[in-house]
């Protein structure tokens, strides 16, 4: 693929500016004074035209040099820099590269585009001392208005595009600026340029949506299922008083059969209410296992099941409390100071229209065998689940969905095994 | 023999006191002394408005001194001369005539007590003079009861089941010609009145009573049927407040089965008592179970509305607390006086026992305990008479106070005593055996602390919210805002919130006055916290609640304290110096207890403490006995 485009590039050089005018349109760089054609135009850096050498992976003696004179895209120069592992250090060597080869450093834009796709590839795109790195390829001063003139039409629009592209990057990424940006900044585009300003446009909200989320998911999601589940679970739950338990840890064994004997893990949440609740279901009635249902964190999926009855009949729904059930002293108290004045009063989270809910958990598993551990393990705080029937309502769940994630990359994580979910 | 002719003359000589008391010109309350405080059942129905109740402000962290201080003066010259006259002649008739031991030997009161009591009028002493009864006001009431609770609690008992709750439901909602029918007779002791709540399967829970009254076909009566227990003049009494289930129409439609009071007397047919019980103590009152089997009640014998018995059971409990404090008032004073008389006499090792360390501290303690109990009762009878909305806390707090301090008092006496005090010579076991039901009936002391903790929670809680809704709809009010913060911020920091009681509080008892306002702001913020953490969850929480209780009282009785110490201070009466030694003792004590409870409530440690007593609860319960093995193994 990369022979191909290298292919491309070289062949259309000679046809015409047609890819170097991308880069800078119609503008001369003034600190180019004599610069003509084909030289000032990257990356078709071609010392050499007949030498066109594809900078294979195994062609380590060549390799080693790629500014020998080849036509090398920006992305190979990263290729080249990763030695294997891609890491900050590899990006690092890609930045340094570029910036100790030329002294002029032509096509800097374009390689700074370039180093932007490749952050995530490399897991520095919440690096802040990387994107300062890259800012720092920029030249310094030239960018900088002089005049009034200069000042008032866009100078060097290319440029400070792309200076707003860094930091663009850096809002999605949700990376605070610092100082040194800023004085990178300063120096590269002056006081009121586009990216300065962008930088004041960061510096102002960002502060203030820092702590927007109350809830916020961790930047690094626990690799451990159980956690995992955990962490999902809690946050569902959305009650503090809930509590999380494990009923079964993963576990992988040979038999002595010599058969493979993989056990799920079970992790299940239940609150006080939803208990309160559950021990005043009728038993006549049955509960409910549904699921799978997803939940994204992030990048990463999971799956849960909750345990519900049946939706409530309108005239069980509403059990005033007897307020003249007490001679002595009141059994109610009409202070709700959990819910404030806008809250609304009637929904609770516990008691919604398809039924109430009674439990979550998180299962390695979707099969019908695992759920029922679950089931057996809510009857040890459940006394009343023992007598109540269980109907389990499971879906096929998200087979389709987790073979193609697969395909398409293995960083996402799902607990939900591919191959419990066949067994279905 | 003797002892009859005795008797004989004793009381001829004390029906010519009465007569004379009865003579003198006098003048009675025009209105009644009784009256209904809140229309509506349930508990909730008070809580949203503003309440003048030193109780149930300290929840809100505020001091209301207006029902406490200064001390409620409410009778009048005339009202105190007539009160005088009965209480002299009354004492005699319980010194000369009555003869508690007796009494109990017998379990029943004798004839000639019980005739010299109807003769007083001992039966009527609320019901209005022109239905046959004395007429009193409540404070009048309690002087009154003080004398009968010194001298023989089982007579007490008697009188009280009677007038104070047994006929009570008929003075406050009963129809004219209800009262009419039944009260002259009531108060003139030929009818025995008894309150019928109890049921085997319903103590304090309303939804689980049996008892039911059915309407008849032709609508002019009910049928009632049921059982009731532990009956006080169950076996004695012609009239009885009984509580039923009936069918009432809601406005909805539904019919839903709710308590109403009916007037049942014995004379309808099917009224069955079963035999007296046998009991601790107050063995000369009469307690039975009461059986009602096909009793035709006819429908104008409808106490209240139908569907309405909750709210004339609460009331009716609610207003017959408050002549408890003053009989324990009364029987604490003359077990201390034994007490003392011992103390003083018995002579150890060359020194009176009195002289010693261990003995006055005691003695101090009982004095001030009936102290206490002294002003609570008639801080309480004052403020009923002063028509106070709102005293059913006060009521409850007096009741729970008097029948532990006058427990602790009569086994402290009989610990003076010593080896004396437990033989049934002294007289003191006996009152102690009497006096411990008071901690048991018209709601247990446990509960009536749940009662008194929950009513202020809830209190403070609606006005909590009242104050979220002003600070979100803050036009016009920023003053109550600031003020609101400042003191949550000073309370914080463990500053004085700036409440105070100077200039109400005599001078001298300035120290004592401070230590009030600082329990106020500790309890005020224990309070918020407490609801805050635990909001409507709280009502599980009795550990908390206990502690919360125990802090109020405390603070309540170290309130009275000052209010009566003060006056008498600012009246200069010549034991004024005594009492404010009482006064400042009790307050120091009581602050402590305060601060120590206040502080339970809060602790993780104690969290902790609660928490462990519910597991060692559960083991022992579960295991049907004490679960720790033997030292010896077996």
């Amino acid at each position: 693929m990369n022979c191909v485009k290298r292919l491309l590039l070289a062949w259309e050089l000679p046809a015409g500016r047609r890819i170097p005018r991308q880069v800078a349109p119609g503008r001369d760089l003034p600190w180019l004074p004599g610069s003509s054609g084909v030289q000032y135009f990257w990356p078709a850096l071609v010392r050499n035209h007949s030498q066109l050498t594809p900078l294979g992976r195994g062609d380590k003696e060549k390799g080693r040099e790629p500014q020998g004179g080849a036509l090398v895209s920006f992305d190979d120069l990263f290729e080249w820099a990763c030695e294997g592992d891609r890491n900050k250090a590899a990006f690092s060597r890609a930045v340094e590269f570029f910036c100790q080869r030329d002294i002029r450093r032509r096509g800097h834009v374009e390689f700074i585009y370039a180093a932007l796709r490749k952050m995530p590839e490399y897991g520095v795109e919440r690096d802040l001392e990387v994107y300062n790195k890259i800012l720092d390829v920029f030249p310094k001063e030239v960018f900088v208005p002089h005049n009034y003139i200069q000042r008032m039409f866009n100078h060097y629009p290319k440029q400070q595009e792309c200076g707003v592209q860094v930091l663009e990057q850096m809002e999605n990424y949700g990376i605070m600026p610092d100082k040194q940006t800023k004085f990178l900044l300063l120096q590269i585009f002056g006081a009121k340029s586009h990216p300065v300003r962008k930088y004041q446009r960061i510096m102002y909200w960002f502060p203030k949506f820092k702590h927007v989320n109350p809830y916020p998911v961790p930047a690094e999601l626990p690799r451990d299922p159980v956690d995992l589940a955990r962490l999902s679970l809690q946050r569902i739950a959305a009650d503090l008083s809930a509590k999380v338990t494990v009923y079964q840890m993963p576990l992988t064994d040979i038999s002595e059969a010599g058969k493979e004997i993989t056990q799920p893990h079970i992790v299940g949440i239940q609150s006080p209410d939803q208990q309160e609740l559950l021990a005043r279901h009728s038993p006549a009635r049955p509960v409910f296992v549904e699921g799978p249902f997803p939940l994204w964190l992030k990048k990463t999926c999971v799956y849960y099941y909750v345990l519900r009855g049946q939706p409530l009949l309108p005239e069980e729904k509403e059990e005033a409390i007897d307020l003249e059930r007490n001679f002595y002293y009141p059994m109610h108290l009409d202070v709700d100071l959990d819910r404030d004045i806008w809250d609304e009063e009637e929904f609770d989270v516990d008691e919604v229209e398809e039924g109430p809910l009674f439990a979550m958990c998180m299962a390695g598993a979707g099969d019908q065998a695992t759920l029922t551990k679950w089931i057996l393990g809510l009857q040890q705080t459940n006394p009343v689940l023992s007598q109540t029937p269980v109907v389990f309502h499971l879906t096929p769940g998200p087979r389709e969905l987790q073979e193609a994630s697969d395909l398409e990359s293995g960083e996402e994580e799902i607990p939900q095994s591919c191959r419990a979910e066949r067994e279905l | 023999m003797l002892r009859l002719i005795r008797t004989r003359l004793s009381a001829s000589r004390w029906r010519q006191c009465w007569a004379k008391a009865l003579a003198a010109p006098h003048f009675r309350l025009t209105s009644p002394s009784y009256y209904i405080t809140h229309q509506k059942g349930g508990y909730s129905s008070q809580a949203h408005e503003e309440s003048t109740s030193f109780v149930k402000t300290l929840f809100n962290g505020q001091l209301a001194p207006d029902n406490v201080f200064p001390f409620p003066t409410v009778l009048s010259g005339d009202q105190t001369q007539f009160l005088q006259a009965l209480v002299d002649p009354c004492t005699r008739f319980f010194e000369e005539v009555n003869d508690s031991a007796e009494n109990e030997k017998l379990e029943c009161i004798e004839d000639a007590t019980l005739a010299g009591l109807k003769e007083m009028g001992a039966f009527g002493l609320q019901v209005a003079e022109d239905l046959g009864g004395v007429g009193l006001t409540n404070t009048q009431y309690a002087r009154m009861v003080e004398v009968v609770g010194g001298h023989d609690l089982g007579v007490g008992i008697s009188l009280g089941a009677h007038q104070s709750i047994g006929f009570k439901g008929i003075l406050l909602f009963g129809t004219q010609s209800q009262k009419e029918k039944y009260l002259p007779k009531l108060a003139s002791g030929e009818t025995i009145a008894a309150f019928c709540l109890t049921e085997p399967s319903s103590g304090s829970d309303a939804a689980s009573i049996k008892t039911l009254a059915k309407l008849s076909e032709c609508g002019k009566f009910y049928m009632l049927n049921g059982g009731k227990i532990w009956i006080s003049n169950g076996g004695t009494a012609e009239i009885f407040t009984v509580f039923a289930k009936t069918p009432v129409k809601e406005p909805t439609g539904e019919v839903k089965d709710k308590i109403s009071a009916f007037i049942v007397e014995r004379a309808f047919g099917g009224v069955t008592s079963g035999p007296p019980e046998k009991k601790m103590g107050i063995k000369c009152s009469n307690t039975a179970e009461v059986h009602f089997d096909n009793v035709k009640v006819p429908t104008e014998n409808l106490l209240g509305e139908l569907g309405s018995g909750f709210m004339v059971a609460m009331n009716i409990l609610n207003n017959g607390r408050f002549g408890m404090a003053s009989a324990l008032a009364g029987t604490m004073r003359s077990v201390i006086i034994k007490a003392v008389d011992h103390a003083a006499n018995r002579k150890q090792f060359g020194d009176t026992i009195s002289n010693y360390g261990a003995i006055q501290e005691k003695v101090a303690r009982m004095a001030m305990l009936h102290y206490v109990t002294e002003s609570m009762a008639y801080v309480v009878s004052g403020n009923m008479d002063m028509k106070v909305p709102d005293y059913k806390l006060e009521a409850a707090i007096s009741k729970i106070f008097a029948s532990e301090a006058a427990w602790q008092v009569t086994d402290e006496c009989i610990q003076i005593l010593g080896g004396m005090g437990y033989m049934q010579e002294a007289g003191v076991e006996k009152v102690l055996r009497d006096l411990r039901i008071f901690r048991i009936f018209e709601g247990t002391n446990d509960i009536l602390r749940l009662f008194v903790a929950l009513t202020g929670i809830e209190y403070a809680g609606a006005q909590l919210k009242n104050l979220r809704t002003t600070v979100m709809n803050p036009s016009g009010k920023t003053e109550t805002i600031l003020k609101e913060i400042g003191m949550r911020a000073k309370r914080k920091v463990g500053i004085p919130t700036g409440l105070s009681l100077e200039g109400i509080v005599h001078p001298g008892l300035d120290s004592s006055a401070y230590l009030v306002t600082r329990a106020i702001d500790l309890f005020g913020e224990a309070v918020e916290s407490l609801l805050l953490k635990y909001g409507e969850k709280v009502i599980g929480e009795q550990f908390h609640l206990k502690r919360i209780a125990d802090a109020v009282i405390d603070i309540y009785a170290m309130a009275v304290v000052l209010s009566r110490a003060s006056r008498s201070l600012s009246l200069g009466q010549p034991t004024a110096e005594h009492e404010k030694l009482l006064c400042q003792t009790w307050s120091h004590e009581a602050f402590e207890r305060v601060r120590q409870n206040l502080q339970a409530v809060k602790s993780a440690a104690w969290n902790q403490s609660f928490a462990n007593m519910k597991l060692i609860s559960n083991a022992v319960v579960q295991n049907k006995g004490i679960l720790a093995a033997h030292p010896l193994g077996f």
